[in-house]
């Protein structure tokens, strides 16, 4: 397989937007092709990564669109979905393009406009990856399956509602320095868990899951430019190199899963890719996982092997995932506070690592970032993509 | 106060005794303190001023909200409606939201509107239990009918309460047929959907005394989503 | 409307493939005989949830991971004012979701 290097990475704000999903998708592409800045170098191929428009914007085709808008004719192009794993997907797809020879240059976009229809709608929608005639007919949401494997995991570690607010806390705090987050707004202990007020400010939504504990519903594009090693040395700026992905699969309904405590295609989807980067979880400096619900991101970080079974949420009581501690995960504010445009997510978490590595990470920078991991989760968890990068020293 | 011509007397519906809404305090999820006071009849021409630019903000039904208010405080300012009240949520005297209703007799209330200005922190819902609050408890009514533009916002007060239908009353916002909040299903709802520390500390209630207006252009983007989005 | 819940039982190694496949996910044969899902088991787990869609206008739904005695593990609508994780439950059949057309017959657990 050929080198695949990330030399482009843009992204829209995430949360309400008026655009249509075409221009969110047009403006995000815009930036990461500026961010690279290829020249003559052209693009060969575009990969959009979306799940819900042909149901919710009534729109298909959307690679073929996406190269329409930016005259990108004539690439290759098409879309991919993978339910909320679609970013990471098309990630891989892009690289495949690069390392199989077939393309030298890559536009990878992941796009999401929910907000053109309702919450129950949306919520509805969602639900549609579940297993149709054992899960989805009894009312099964994905919010539903977050709170059953919530309960069973906090009883079987001992993890408590406050660890989970640690991390709402935690990835808030990063979104208010990061100025594409959805959310900027922090939250406090007190008013979110202890103080009484916070039954009405942090109500239920899959008990032990609190509306806090669930990341908004939002809109907007994320992107990506990928590039062969010949096109690479030909660009100036750091080298952000793909060192490994990782993907596995997991029976689609979650009673069928061998351990339902055990987030098994996290862990194999990990293994695949550190294996691939030569790379271990102590390698690792920044992580972004998949916190669309607060308990993933305590379990992803275990399966992904960055702390032993039943360890994260102690990690977390010790501050070792905070933006000054020895793990950072979610600088970017994570699902939960840059919010979750479904199809744009993986490829969102990608570009905030890229900028990790770059040293353009604002005020969210973690020190000399070198190697970096990204979760994308899909389903609920029976298909996962797992990403390693890396900066290499030109 | 200054005596009004016979004339003027007669255009002004008879007034109930109504009590004092006490003040209270609330903790956000983002740790502040939110005051929720009742205004005078003075303090209507900052209210007016700060929903003025939400007149033609489509997103939500704001814009229809927002018009039906600013006639409902226009008209209890100038005495034009019985028995109306207006709460108001402030965050360091800054106006996050506001509720109004009116009492149609001792037994029953009539609950109009609710509008969030600060978003993301259940304002809302934190107002319109307010509002149930002080028609129940405080003015000892024994229901309150309620009815909302939004459908998708109304849903959830209709299922959480729950609301019960009381269809063959036309509700007086545009004759729409009429939920019901009963005393007994308030009481029942109230550890769940009732909250607030009284009294009010002393400093915090100082702050509380002039509401300060919101900045238009925060309040225009956060209930209508960035108007020019950053890239 | 099917008045009974039917996994598939493998014809070759027994295996009960619940959702049903076309591919036995223990041996890969392709033949099944269905077989009903019921019976005894526990609450491996379950959750309160008040997120739904519009088909529900309850204020929340309460669901479950039933592990039954037979080893088949199921999903359904707990019917228990006082849930608990290991309690003894058994099947029922209900209306579980109606989409205004017709109703969806489906698993519900009681308190044994």
């Amino acid at each position: 397989m050929k080198p695949v290097y990330i030399v482009g990475a843009g992204m829209t704000k995430f949360g309400r937007s008026e655009w249509s999903l075409i221009k969110l998708a047009s403006v995000a592409s815009l930036a990461a092709l500026r961010h690279a800045n290829l020249g003559d170098v052209p693009v060969d191929s575009v990969v959009v990564a979306n799940m819900g428009a042909a149901r919710v914007n009534r729109q298909t085709a959307l690679g073929s669109a996406l190269v329409d808008q930016l005259a990108l004719y004539p690439a290759m192009a098409e879309a991919v979905e993978n339910g909320p794993a679609s970013g990471a997907s098309a990630f891989k797809v892009g690289c495949q393009a690069i390392a199989s020879g077939m393309a030298s240059a890559v536009l990878v976009t992941g796009v999401e406009r929910m907000r053109v229809v309702n919450g129950l709608e949306g919520t509805d929608f969602v639900a549609s990856l579940s297993q149709p005639e054992v899960e989805y007919i009894y009312g099964v949401t994905l919010p539903s399956l977050a709170g059953m494997f919530a309960r069973l995991f906090m009883d079987r570690f001992g993890v408590e509602r406050k660890h989970l607010a640690m991390i709402a806390i935690k990835n808030h705090e990063n979104g208010t320095k990061n100025p594409y987050a959805h959310i900027q707004q922090t939250v406090t202990m007190e008013g979110i868990l202890t103080a009484p007020e916070a039954a009405v400010n942090n109500p239920p939504i899959a008990e032990p899951l609190h509306l806090f504990d669930c990341c908004p519903v939002s809109d907007g594009a994320a992107s990506l430019v990928l590039v062969s090693e010949e096109v690479a040395a030909k660009l100036a700026g750091p080298k952000v190199r793909v060192a490994g992905i990782g993907q596995a699969t997991d029976t689609h309904a979650v009673h069928e899963r061998e351990d339902p405590t055990d987030l098994k295609a996290v862990r194999i989807a990990s293994e695949r890719a550190f294996s691939m980067a030569g790379a271990t979880p102590r390698d690792v400096d920044v992580a972004e996982l998949h916190d669309a619900f607060t308990i993933l991101e305590i379990a992803e970080s275990e399966a992904a092997g960055f702390f032993d079974r039943g360890g994260a949420h102690l990690a977390i009581e010790r501050g070792e995932t905070r933006l000054d501690g020895a793990l950072p995960i979610n600088p970017s504010g994570g699902l939960k506070a840059k919010g979750h445009p479904v199809g744009a997510t993986g490829v969102a978490q990608l570009v905030e690592l890229a900028w990790q590595l770059r040293g353009e990470a604002g005020e969210r920078q973690v020190k000399g970032a070198k190697t970096a991991y990204a979760c994308n989760f899909g389903g609920f968890g029976n298909n996962v993509v797992a990403t390693v990068l890396r900066r290499e020293e030109t | 106060m200054a005596r009004i011509s016979e004339l003027e007397a007669s255009l002004r519906p008879p007034a109930m005794d109504m009590p004092l809404y006490p003040p209270k305090a609330i903790t956000l999820a983002s740790g502040e303190q939110m005051v929720v006071r009742q205004v005078e009849r003075d303090e209507v021409p900052i209210l007016l001023e700060a929903i003025y630019p939400l007149l033609w903000v489509e997103r939500d039904f704001y814009d229809i909200v927002a018009a039906r208010l600013f006639g409902e405080l226009l008209a209890y300012k100038r005495y034009r409606v019985k028995d109306e009240y207006v709460l108001v949520g402030l965050i360091d005297g800054v106006l996050a939201g506001m509720v109004n209703g009116r009492l149609v007799d001792e037994k029953t209330g009539m609950s109009y509107h609710t509008l969030t200005i600060r978003r993301g922190l259940r304002v809302g819902s934190h107002l319109f239990a307010a509002k149930m609050e002080y028609h129940i408890e405080h003015c000892g009514q024994e229901e309150v009918l309620i009815v909302a533009e939004s459908p998708i916002g109304f849903r959830r007060w209709m299922i959480e309460y729950p609301l019960e239908k009381r269809f063959e009353v036309q509700h007086e916002l545009g004759g729409v047929p009429s939920w019901v909040l009963p005393r007994d299903t308030y009481y029942g709802a109230k550890p769940r959907l009732v909250s607030g520390r009284r009294p009010v500390a002393e400093e915090l209630l100082r702050g509380a005394e002039r509401i300060v207006l919101p900045r238009e252009e925060t309040v225009v983007r956060q209930v209508a989503g960035d108007k020019e989005e950053t890239e | 409307m099917s008045d009974t819940v039917y996994g598939a039982k493998c014809t070759s190694c027994g295996t009960v493939n619940y959702p049903m496949r076309a591919v036995c996910r223990s041996c890969r044969n392709e033949t099944f005989e269905p077989i009903e899902i019921c019976g005894e088991g526990k609450v491996l787990t379950y959750t309160d949830v008040y997120a739904l869609a519009i088909d529900y206008e309850t204020r929340y739904l309460r669901l479950a991971i039933v592990e039954l005695d037979d080893g088949i593990r199921a999903t359904g609508q707990l019917l228990d004012d006082d849930p608990k994780l290991g309690k003894r439950v058994k099947t029922t059949l209900g209306v579980v979701r109606d989409r205004g057309d017709a109703p969806i017959l489906g698993l519900q657990f009681i308190p044994i």
